[in-house]
């Protein structure tokens, strides 16, 4: 299978002429895959996920996806690129409060442009794939943190993206749930997906196929 | 993103921080409300003042025969009479006492004037018909100070009896000759002074030369003028004042408004950072979160300016003031797009805004 996402030669540095977090990094992830991204707090694990998220620009070096540049690309089309070609899920799951399960899953959709109709079915396969059908009109107060968790990585799915990037998904949660959300990204490699987890969980990080320290 | 799904979108925003919306919407509503009522207020208080200048006679111009040199014969005045800028005109001889030629001398008197042109021009018939060459009429005042029972009969001056044909008021602005007795002119009679009601107080000055160039006097000291131009002169800045009046609270108003509207949008999109910072990590592009923020505020801010407008043109109906359908629709119009522009600013911070350092702040 194609690796859809690679990076050379990658430096940043949140400040000029500050401390570069990867010294020139370069790294193919596995398609098809889970990814770890491992290594001491503050050592940048995040950073380089909001990197190959495309919402910091590297100092130096490339992100390619698809085969393309895209590090570097215009504020614009970097944020059709996540609309349309990324996934995230975040350490707290970072849901609308005041809109339900469904709208929430459909919003990535609304930024690339996909109707209504269509995301709409979408999102209620992902839903019924994570066991979730039940909660689709439940707004987040209305859940557990697990559930919200996954109903994040129904999000993250539903523009069926190439590459799902996921910052800490388990760090809130307990071993029971965690093992529930780290199998949902598992399930998420399928048609050659690539997924990249930055965790310092030594449990999540038995669980995937490659890892990258940093 | 689709008009349909950002409107959707907005409603959903506009719905659930309630009161930054509430604030949006009262704030286009005071906008619209005061400007209504207020420019209403002054365009009313400026016909007022149009209406007490005009009764003050800042049309009338008028023109004397200082030295007594004829200068004034009936063909000037119809001459005068017919410009095209002239309202009325007549020329009037000076004023003679007469009294009641059925009583004789030593009753008491009333004046009397001679009235060259048109007499309707200056008297209301009350009683009576309008007399021919020669002939009179008395006022009520002068009716019974000379004793003229039922307003016929004959007045004299010791040189010349005049038959009474009837009563009148006189009209504005000839206040004057309420108090005597007109007597229509015979083509002999030469004016003494000539009254000329110009169409607006605007057209005064006009009057005012062109019946200096119909008289056509060999010396300036030989026509004495009263003229009114500098009555019409103040008007016209009274009118400029209020003008310029209203327009600065119009831009006062619609600028304090558009001010606070900027903020209370400011604190909203500083109070949703979460929620912005993560439409833009979900992929919303900068475009798009400016169209959200202003839609979200566009929406309060038409309803409030629909119910401003209601509440200003009922507030100006009640000032007696009808501020005109076109005035008020483009308020109302001004009012929205102030709110809307003011939401600009915030918007565009907004969407500038780091989505990594929202997202990792808690
Ligand atoms: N906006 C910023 N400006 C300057 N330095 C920053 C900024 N954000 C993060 N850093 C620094 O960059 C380094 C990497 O941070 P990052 O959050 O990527 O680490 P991490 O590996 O994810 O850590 P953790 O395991 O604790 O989540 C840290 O030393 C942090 O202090
Ligand atoms: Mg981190």
């Amino acid at each position: 299978m194609n690796p859809a996402l690679e990076i050379r030669d990658l430096s940043f540095g949140y400040r000029r002429g500050g401390e570069d977090l990867f010294g020139g990094l370069s790294h193919t992830f596995a398609a098809g895959a889970v990814t770890a991204l491992t290594g001491a707090s503050g050592r940048g694990k995040s950073t380089l996920l909001y990197m190959l998220g495309l919402m910091l620009t590297p100092t130096a070096g490339a992100v390619i996806l698809d085969g393309k540049d895209v590090g570097a690309a215009s504020d614009a089309d970097r944020s059709r690129i996540r609309a349309r070609q990324l996934g995230f899920v975040f350490q707290d799951a970072a849901l609308d409060p005041t809109r339900t399960v469904l709208d929430s899953v459909l919003e990535p959709s609304l930024y690339a442009g996909i109707p209504r109709a269509v995301a709409e079915c979408h999102a209620r396969a992902r839903l019924e794939d994570l066991g979730l059908s039940a909660r689709a009109d439940h707004r987040p107060g209305e859940i557990s943190g697990g559930q919200a968790q996954r109903v994040a990585i129904c999000r993250a799915l539903v523009n069926d993206p190439v590459v799902v990037l996921a910052d800490e998904p388990t760090g809130n949660l307990d071993r029971g749930n965690a093992e529930i959300v780290l199998s949902a990204l598992r399930g998420a490699t399928g048609q050659g997906r690539t997924v990249v987890i930055a965790t310092h969980d030594p449990f999540v990080i038995a669980h995937t196929d490659h890892e990258v320290a940093l | 993103m689709t008009v349909r799904q950002l409107l959707r979108e907005a409603i959903a925003t506009v719905r659930t921080s309630r009161v930054p919306s509430a604030l949006v919407a009262l704030l286009t509503a005071v906008m619209c409300a005061s400007t209504l009522a207020t420019v209403g207020r002054t365009v009313s208080a400026e016909r007022e003042i149009q209406a007490r200048m005009d009764a003050a006679g800042s049309k009338v111009v008028v023109l004397r025969d200082a030295q007594n040199k004829a200068l004034l014969p009936p063909a000037v005045v119809d001459a005068i009479a017919h410009l095209s800028v002239t309202d009325r005109a007549i020329g009037l001889t000076v004023p003679v006492d007469v009294v009641n030629g059925a009583i004789g001398p030593g009753s008491t008197p009333a004046p009397s004037w001679r009235v060259i042109g048109d007499i309707s021009a200056v008297a209301t018939l009350e009683h009576g018909r309008w007399p021919r060459p020669g002939e009179a009429l008395v006022s009520e005042p002068a009716r019974s100070q000379l004793g003229l029972t039922d307003g016929y009969g004959w007045v004299t001056s010791g040189t010349e009896d005049v038959a009474v044909v009837g009563t009148f008021t006189a009209r504005a602005p000839f206040d004057t000759l309420a108090c005597g007795v007109v007597i229509a002119a015979t083509p002999s009679d030469v004016a003494a002074s000539m009254h000329v009601v110009a169409r607006t107080a605007a057209d005064a000055q006009r009057v005012e030369s062109l019946s200096i160039s119909l008289i056509n006097a060999p010396f300036a000291q030989d026509l004495a003028i009263e003229s009114p131009v500098s009555l019409a002169q103040l008007q016209q800045q009274v009118g400029r004042d209020l003008g310029s009046v209203s327009r600065s609270l119009v831009l006062g108003v619609l600028g304090g408004g558009a001010l606070l509207t900027a903020i209370v949008v400011l604190a909203d999109v500083l109070v949703r950072r979460k929620d912005l910072g993560r439409r833009r990590a979900l992929g919303a592009t900068r475009a798009t979160i400016v169209a959200l923020v202003m839609v979200r505020t566009a929406i309060p801010a038409l309803l409030g300016a629909g119910v401003g407008a209601a509440v200003g043109l009922y507030l100006a109906n009640a000032l007696n003031a009808q501020p005109g359908a076109t005035f008020a629709a483009s308020i109302v119009v001004l009012s929205t797009l102030a709110a809307i522009s003011s939401s600009a600013l915030p918007a565009v911070y907004a969407a500038h805004r780091d989505p990594v350092e929202v997202l990792r702040t808690p």
